[in-house]
């Protein structure tokens, strides 16, 4: 068979079915995975995205002199390949929580007050270094209903399409030194220490960044090579 | 060079954006033209392990233009859905020709509250000799065959799990 995209280290994967998270084991398939060729139809992706799906400002921290309440931060993210290069025109949807854990959302049931000048969703372009910056509030911990004392901990959910249909990547990026961290079942359904840790973003150095906000620094590596042969 | 290891997947969680998913699920026309091809609805429903329909599951296609071409400058070949409360939702688009070496086929890709990584799965029109449907067990391969249920509608229902669990590939 002809595999184009390496597969993946299973470790540095999310587990399918976790056992601290109820609902994976009534929808994550019971049975494996099939393993496919790769031809031209998992080789090539759509470009230009924006033909079909509109932009949204990549500002959540508020509009004009109406500020979201919370610490304000800013999010640098680098969009790259397997090799390290930047995926310039990469798109990336980012969505997240208000500061008291609340979502715009109809389904969030969580007892936690709506900010009115906060809009938790972003759709943005990557740059030629494959930079997106995301300007926002950092958002709060919520607790999971029903879940017997599971709570997440802040993060920020990241949808990004690299290269080709394969490159697509679903994720959630967490913050370096939160305690929620540790007892997380989605950010541990990564078994490698590794690997989890490189979905925490790390707080970079202030003289880099605007004066009024926390940096944050994360990388997201998507599959596929600029140099992989398209059949 | 040392080679860098893809960022492990998260599940979409339950809170993305119902508009992040609205207005992407008619592939029949791109910049205001239409599409060439034969016009065809693709509507289904998205089920768990207990046959619950599932609300707000995120689907996205990827295919070919009527000619089997994937670089088509008439037709842009990705979309996105959501399920309704009755877990069912719908596509427009033209139906795909065939490409080197590939039958007619439709690319799928489900993201949900749940599911820790996205799954991927794809659409036949005909049992038919192709190198990825025969990558799926022989006994698996009709639950891969969208059922025709009009002139120019079909039909794909899809199983996370359970009775008639739906044939999902790997890496």
């Amino acid at each position: 068979m002809d595999y184009a995209i390496e597969p993946r280290p299973a470790g540095t994967q999310s587990q399918g079915v976790e056992p601290g998270y109820a609902h994976t084991a009534n929808r994550w398939p019971s049975r494996p995975l099939a393993r496919r060729p790769h031809t031209a139809a998992e080789l090539s992706g759509p470009a230009g995205l924006l033909r079909r799906l509109a932009p949204v400002r990549g500002d959540l921290a508020g509009y004009g002199d109406r500020r979201a309440i919370g610490q304000l931060i800013h999010v640098r993210a680098r969009v790259v390949d397997e090799d390290g290069t930047p995926v310039p025109g990469a798109l990336v949807e980012v969505w997240h929580c208000n500061a008291a854990g609340k979502y715009i959302h109809p389904n969030d049931s969580n007892d936690a007050p709506a900010d009115p000048n906060f809009y938790g969703a972003a759709r943005m372009v990557a740059g030629d270094s494959g930079l997106v910056e995301l300007r926002t509030i950092k958002p709060g911990a919520y607790p999971v209903p029903d879940s017997g004392g599971w709570w997440r901990p802040p993060h920020i959910h990241f949808s990004v399409w690299g290269r080709v249909w394969l490159s697509r990547l679903v994720t959630q990026m967490f913050f370096q030194d939160e305690p929620l961290n540790e007892h997380d079942a989605i950010l541990n359904a990564i078994r490698e220490p590794e690997a989890r840790s490189r979905c925490i973003a790390r707080l970079a150095p202030t003289a880099k960044g605007p004066a009024d906000a926390l940096v944050y620094e994360y990388q997201l590596v998507v599959r596929g090579r600029k140099a992989a042969p398209r059949l | 060079m040392k080679k860098l290891i893809p960022t492990g997947e998260m599940t979409l969680g339950p809170f993305f954006p119902r508009e992040f998913a609205q207005g992407a699920n008619d592939l029949t026309a791109v910049d205001g033209k239409r599409a060439k091809g034969e016009a065809i609805e693709i509507s289904g429903r998205v089920t768990q392990v207990d046959g619950k329909a599932l609300d707000n599951v995120v689907l996205e296609i990827w295919q070919a233009d009527a000619d089997g071409r994937y670089d088509s400058p008439d037709f842009f070949g990705w979309g996105r859905a959501a399920t309704d409360a009755d877990g069912v939702f719908h596509f427009k688009t033209i139906k795909p020709g065939r490409s080197a070496g590939r039958a007619a086929h439709i690319n799928v890709l489900i993201l949900y509250s749940g599911l820790m990584r996205q799954l991927q799965t794809a659409l036949f029109f005909e049992d038919s000799d192709d190198p990825v449907l025969s990558a799926v067990e022989k006994s698996q391969r009709s639950l891969l065959l969208a059922k025709k249920t009009g002139p120019h509608a079909y039909r794909f229902d899809i199983r996370l799990r359970g009775e008639g669990e739906t044939p999902f590939f790997g890496d």
